[in-house]
């Protein structure tokens, strides 16, 4: 009996390490993905991290449930996109969007091509039903397909979506262009 | 294919592999040139959504995670002590309920008596008045003069009630003096009796006294040579 015991303990602590090692792989895997997705949800960037520690705590509590490695990331943006819509039922947050706010920059207007930041704040200023999809697509490489069953939305809408982001991003960029060269010609 | 078709499907998707769209892009300069300033802009997007994470990030996952474990373990622990505490409190609380409720000196008197016969004393030293005494001072007791003939003097526990347990040899056989605690949870007949003996209780002021002696003895004597002598402190 008490080597059964002894046996059952040692299967416990194996199995328990097992899912130490799971969940740890699952961090180091994704946590850095699972955070921009979660920063480019929120635009912040500390409610952001806020929002990926309660996501990888709960898929720890329910690490069980996974069962399918390769399910893992939609496993885990299911759960932040929950976290996300949870934190919006508690408290609507009211902050000040530093990227909504045109910061009028010289030194970056003189430059010749788009740049990062104009891009970032171009990508922030994208309405969420536009960004979302973009940031699926361009973050995580996924298809059309996968986009849809995630948003839970049909694919021609992901589509047309993905086509209007674009578009938009395209036209933002084409007006930064002309603005920037009205001001240098 | 027309342009806007070409472009539409380009937006949605700049790594498509669509072979109808690479035959179009193949025909057509224009939307070659196209699609490659959509894939030169989805890199520079992809590299534009690359924020900086924070450096510790994976390691505070790691950590609060084993934090969550430890405070589930001490949860799960403290719950286990406490209903393992109630438990314990409940049994220990049922028994000694229960032993109130059914504490029945007669019978625990006359199991006594079986073996009063081979017992003996406890002590080496002789029972006189001072030992007898010194053993009713527990009970708050003690007697004017001796009683003829007692022979042991020792505590016993009648069920859980400790008692002093006096064998007397009188002309009529060997009877049993207890004396008890008062104690109103105790069940105290008058009188009762076996097969073998039967016994008969006096009420006193701080103690109860029984006396126990052979089916056919009279029991009247001991009872009023114990009474008589009885005397209480305080």
């Amino acid at each position: 009996m008490f080597a059964r015991n002894k046996i059952d303990n040692t299967q416990v602590l194996s199995s328990m390490k097992a899912k130490h090692q799971r969940y740890e792989a699952l961090v180091k895997a994704f946590h850095a993905d699972i955070f921009r997705y979660a920063y480019w949800l929120v635009k912040d960037r500390s409610v952001a991290e806020d929002i990926v520690q309660e996501t990888f705590l709960r898929a720890w509590r329910s690490l069980d449930a996974l069962n399918d490695e390769k399910a893992a990331k939609a496993w885990l943006i299911t759960i932040l996109r929950r976290e996300n819509a949870r934190r919006f039922e508690r408290k609507q947050l009211d902050v000040v969007d530093i990227d909504d706010v045109f910061i009028h920059d010289e030194t970056q207007q003189a430059d010749g091509d788009i740049n990062q930041r104009e891009l970032h704040r171009l990508l922030g200023g994208l309405s969420i039903e536009y960004r979302e999809p973009l940031i699926l697509q361009l973050l995580f490489g996924f298809s059309g397909e996968e986009i849809a069953a995630q948003l839970n939305l049909n694919k021609n809408t992901v589509m047309t979506r993905l086509f209007r982001a674009r578009n938009q991003l395209k036209e933002a960029v084409e007006k930064q262009d002309e603005n920037r060269g009205r001001i240098n010609g | 294919m027309d342009d806007l078709e070409f472009r539409r499907r380009i937006y949605a998707d700049p790594e498509t592999t669509d072979s109808d769209l690479i035959a179009a892009a193949n025909a057509d300069e224009k939307k070659r040139s196209f699609w490659h300033e959509q894939k030169q802009m989805d890199k520079k997007l992809k590299q534009a959504l690359k924020v900086e994470v924070p450096d510790d990030l994976a390691s505070k996952l790691i950590w609060q995670q084993s934090a969550d474990e430890f405070n589930r373990y001490k949860k799960r622990s403290r719950w286990y002590m406490a209903v393992a505490a109630s438990v314990a409190f409940t049994i220990g609380i049922s028994i000694t309920m229960w032993n109130q409720g059914s504490v029945d000196l007669s019978g625990q008197a006359l199991a006594h008596m079986q073996y009063a016969e081979v017992e003996e004393a406890h002590s080496l030293l002789p029972v006189d008045l001072n030992m007898v005494n010194a053993k009713l001072a527990s009970f708050g007791a003690s007697f004017s003069d001796m009683i003829e003939g007692i022979e042991v003097a020792n505590y016993c526990h009648l069920n859980t009630v400790r008692s002093l347990h006096l064998i007397i040899d009188t002309p009529q056989g060997k009877m049993s003096v207890f004396v008890v605690p008062k104690d109103e949870h105790m069940e105290l007949p008058s009188y009762f009796e076996d097969n073998r003996f039967h016994g008969e209780s006096i009420k006193m002021r701080q103690a109860n006294v029984i006396v126990v002696g052979d089916k056919r003895a009279d029991l009247t004597e001991m009872k009023e040579a114990v009474a008589k002598r009885m005397q209480f402190t305080a």
